[in-house]
């Protein structure tokens, strides 16, 4: 099966891989590891001076024996890059079109997050809206189950909408409203699917209880609830996939393309009756395995769908995925079709890639992110000639670092939770050619006079596929190549100096 | 796309009553970042979960386009059953170690303040167990983010530094500026005016260079200009308190009860009235003259109203945002001969009320005040009126595009155009460079490359 078309990739790879063996900053590094268990592993203060209690949550890969402590509760006091459990669910479920979401709190926790997704819609723009219930002193001394019914049935309305996801915020766990019983009664007078999402801020460490939380939420109120007009046998849903940016735009055409259908993406441009027929599907793919991964292993329990992890950040793994996808499915003649695709889309990308190939090979990378994406950017990165030194994400669970050191290469920084301190410390000492992170990272990397490519809600074009890796290495090279560097400070002297 | 923005049958009546529909407002702890930015080695921290310092970090920085730290007690389900006393002491010594600011900002939450921490009572215990060590001011702030909204937060803010550091030793012939939520770019007109009356002044607090910082290769992990702890010490033995936004007033109310400081309270120096209403203010206080300099800005902006009344006059203007904002631009708008048909706030104030009141009687005209609503709401009024204009934040974009009219974006947040820190509408500089960009939109948006005014040919009749 792995014709000419896998060379490609492979090949590149491998003179890669040489290149950053020899590179790695940390390589001599590697003495400072202590052996215990990889509980017990602390980093070194020649590598990072933080504290005593942050320490066990960076590690120097190596083998397989480190990685770092995480799924901790972050030190009160730092400037930690964490979100709420409010925060995780509505990552999740806020792409879906059709539906109002209904934050059921103080007017803050709406108004600082309606509108932040990034997720892009090819129809219906309900969910650009900001609702909130506005709880205020009253609502908090007397309870705000009537006034949710009121907002509810108000909205219901109004809108007429497909679907009304109600999510709880911390003082609404702490005055005790039923949102449940709210829902359901709100539910029958209204004849709308109204879904409570118990998503308390307050409820764990980080967000990814409300990944959880949310993909419940679709489990127990919408999923097995519609059906597919055609079903065919080629039916699939992209779990996880929340087209930032357009992401699934670019990922689509390649399915349908050799033939596989894709019944809807949980939940990028997603409409709520697609998502509750999405149990008829017969193959569930993972993008975003951070969040998804519940959902998808939920849906073969319950239905019976079977699941593949896949991945369409960069061409091996795009590559990859699809081949796995028509693997699944057992037809010869889509076996043929996707390496044709793949071919042909690789024959196609190839000059355009190699143009910035040479421009980026050697720099390094930093990669700090929320989700999946600190593994699943590697590779992408590396079919670049570009090398990751350091990766980590704001709220790893233990599988994630697994997956983070199967990834990257001995010698990689990995970090956990890293505070905003931590991270100016880090991006000082290693000036990376370029970090990958999200708006909060943002200013405080150019302003070091780092370049900066966001890979989260606020990225301007689709990086996923094919056509999405051309997008990613034009916005890679924006960052890393622009002359805009050589006016910092570091680069140019001051105003005296360069007088006459 | 379906633009699903406005459902309702009946367009001029505002029939909704309960839900809030992309909201004009933010939450107390918001204000209260927003004034702890502009303290000098100031670190605040939010009592809370930690998505209200994560989300408010990530508002602040797509509006400043600076790196903003805000700390957060980090408090989870295990710590909310036993009160957030622990967190909170943990995350005190953390950043006292870790950080070494020169003060530090307690906010609380809506967690925070249900579950009952008092905060006070907490930063005592903590000082108490540090007897020996040199510990920086710790001013807790209470903000409870179900009432109100960030206007008051700011204002609370203020308050707890004054009433907490403020110390009376001797006069010190300075004016207090509370300048409210505005631009960096604001704040620094108001300095510069200051300075050219000759006039020594004490900022509460001072967002022009800690929110607005050159790139030099190096990251401020705290603020590194602002208001410092010793001006605001001071605040007490200034002449008089100015707070330019009426809704900031609260600590000048204090320092005037407690040390017989005269409290100024607004309007906001946005257009020739209130500009010299402030400038009035000043030279009243100070006894000082108006220099020339300031005559001729005054003289250049009255001129420039002048070039652009044919291109403004009697054209229908919505303007939203934070209630201090929109009085004075509303005023401003009508001295350029345009009526502010609807304003709309968030907060509920009835001081905004009555200052729109005052507006529209001094101009004659009845426009649309909204207080306490949300963009839904305005957004359905622009629908029932013929508008031309919209001025507000960025939250108003998509309700300009829908209705085919031009923003002009100012206020917080502005996150979809650069320079948010540095639009600038206070004083006669910043209001001559204002009346272009007005009018320059208005040319923009109804006249042709000629010069000529559009006009709808299908209402001539031949």
């Amino acid at each position: 099966m792995m014709l000419s078309t896998g060379s490609y990739s492979s090949k590149c790879m491998q003179k890669e891989m040489g290149h950053i063996q020899n590179n790695k900053p940390f390589n001599n590094l590697f003495l400072h590891n202590k052996t215990a268990g990889a509980d017990e592993i602390q980093i070194d203060d020649s590598i990072i001076k933080t504290l005593g209690e942050r320490k066990k949550h960076m590690c120097i890969k190596k083998g397989n024996d480190s990685s770092p402590a995480c799924n901790k509760a972050s030190i009160p006091g730092t400037v930690t890059q964490r979100s709420c459990v409010y925060g995780g669910a509505r990552v999740v479920l806020m792409p879906v079109t059709d539906a109002i979401h209904l934050v059921h709190g103080p007017i803050g926790c709406a108004a600082c997050t309606w509108d932040i997704r990034g997720s892009r819609s090819s129809d219906d723009d309900l969910y650009k809206s900001g609702f909130s219930t506005n709880l205020e002193e009253k609502d908090i001394v007397f309870g705000g189950e009537n006034k949710l019914l009121e907002t509810i049935i108000e909205l219901n309305k109004l809108y007429n909408p497909a679907a009304i996801f109600v999510y709880s915020t911390c003082v609404v766990g702490l005055i005790g409203d039923d949102l449940k019983s709210v829902a359901k009664k709100a539910s029958e007078l209204t004849k709308c699917r109204v879904i409570p999402v118990q998503s308390e801020g307050f409820r764990a460490v980080n967000k990814s209880l409300g990944h959880q939380l949310a993909c419940d939420a679709m489990l127990d109120y919408l999923i097995g609830s519609g059906e597919v007009k055609n079903p065919s046998k080629y039916d699939m849903n992209i779990v996880g996939e929340f087209n930032v940016a357009g992401d699934l735009w670019d990922i689509k055409p390649l399915f349908k393309n050799i033939g596989v259908n894709v019944l809807c993406a949980i939940t990028g441009d997603s409409k709520v009756e697609d998502i509750a027929a999405a149990h008829m599907a017969k193959l569930n793919v993972v993008q975003c395995q951070k969040s998804s991964n519940y959902l998808a292993a939920r849906m073969e329990e319950k239905y019976g769908i079977p699941f593949l992890k896949v991945n369409f950040f960069g061409i091996e793994e795009t590559s990859n995925s699809l081949r796995n996808v028509a693997k699944f499915f057992h037809d010869p003649g889509m076996i043929k079709k996707t390496e044709k695709l793949i071919e042909s889309e690789i024959w196609r990308i190839r000059a355009e890639i190699s143009k910035y190939r040479e421009k980026l090979t050697g720099k390094k990378v930093a990669v700090y992110v929320g989700g999946n994406k600190a593994w699943s950017l590697i590779r992408a990165f590396e079919e670049l000639g570009m090398e990751v030194i350091m990766t980590g994400t704001q709220n790893g669970l233990p599988e994630d670092y697994e997956r983070i050191r199967e990834t990257v290469k001995d010698g990689t920084l990995v970090v956990d939770d890293a505070n905003s301190m931590e991270l100016a410390r880090l991006l000082k000492k290693y000036k990376p050619d370029l970090i990958v992170s999200g708006a909060k990272e943002k200013y405080l990397s150019l302003k070091l006079g780092i370049p900066f490519c966001d890979f989260n809600h606020d990225r301007i074009s689709s990086f996923a596929g094919f056509q999405g890796f051309i997008n990613f290495a034009k916005e890679v090279d924006r960052a890393v190549s622009s002359p805009v560097w050589n006016l910092t400070p570091k680069k140019c002297s001051g105003v005296k100096e360069n007088a006459g | 796309m379906q633009d699903n923005m406005i459902k309702t049958e009946n367009l001029c009546i505002l029939d909704k009553k309960f839900a809030v529909i992309n909201p004009c407002k933010m939450c107390q702890p918001m204000g209260a970042v927003q004034a702890l930015l502009g303290v000098k080695g100031a670190m605040p921290i939010i009592h809370g979960s930690q998505g209200c310092s994560t989300y408010m970090r990530f508002q602040l920085c797509r509006h400043f386009r600076e790196p903003i730290n805000v700390s957060s007690t980090s408090m989870s389900e295990g710590t909310v059953v036993y009160g957030g006393e622990g967190n909170l002491l943990k995350a005190l010594s953390t950043i006292w170690k870790e950080y070494n600011p020169e003060i530090i900002g307690v906010t609380s939450s809506c967690l925070t303040e249900t579950i009952g921490d008092d905060m006070a009572l907490i930063i005592k215990k903590f000082k108490n167990s540090h007897p020996d060590e040199d510990l920086p001011p710790i001013v807790p702030i209470n903000t409870p983010s179900y009432s109100g909204s960030h206007v008051d937060g700011y204002d609370k803010a203020v308050k707890s530094l004054v009433e907490n550091l403020a110390h009376p030793e001797g006069k010190n012939k300075k004016i207090n500026i509370i300048p409210g939520m505005i631009s960096s770019g604001d704040v620094a007109e108001i300095k510069n005016m200051l300075d050219e009356l000759n006039v020594g002044s004490i900022f509460l607090t001072d967002n022009s260079e800690s929110l607005n910082a050159p790139l030099n290769d190096d990251v401020a992990f705290l603020p590194d200009e602002g208001a410092e702890v010793e001006e605001i010490r001071d605040s007490a033995n200034s002449i008089a308190t100015i707070s330019l936004s009426k809704h900031a007033d609260s600590a000048a109310m204090f320092l005037q009860k407690k040390y017989g400081i005269k409290s100024i309270s607004g309007p906001l120096p946005v257009g020739i009235r209130n500009t010299d209403q402030f400038i009035g203010y000043i030279t009243k206080i100070t006894g000082t003259k108006i220099p020339k300099s300031i005559e001729k800005d005054r003289g250049i902006m009255i001129d420039a109203i002048v070039d652009a009344h044919p291109y403004n006059y009697d054209r229908e203007v919505a303007i939203y945002g934070d209630p201090d904002v929109v009085t004075g631009m509303a005023r401003f708008i009508c001295e350029l001969g345009m009526i502010p048909s609807v304003v709309c706030t968030g907060t509920q104030s009835s001081r905004f009320v009555q200052d729109m009141e005052n507006i529209a009687e001094e101009n004659d005209f009845s426009p649309v005040i909204l207080a306490g609503r949300d963009l839904y709401d305005l957004h359905q009024q622009i629908k029932c009126m013929d508008l031309e204009l919209l001025i507000g934040n960025s939250y108003g974009a998509r309700i300009a595009k829908s209705e085919d009219i031009p923003l002009l974006r100012m206020g917080f947040p502005v996150y979809d155009r650069l320079g948010a820190q540095r639009i600038s509408i206070l004083g006669y500089k910043a209001g001559i460079r204002m009346v272009d960009i007005i009018t320059n939109t208005i040319l923009e948006n109804y006249y042709d490359e000629s010069g000529h005014e559009f006009t709808n040919f299908n209402e001539i009749s031949c």
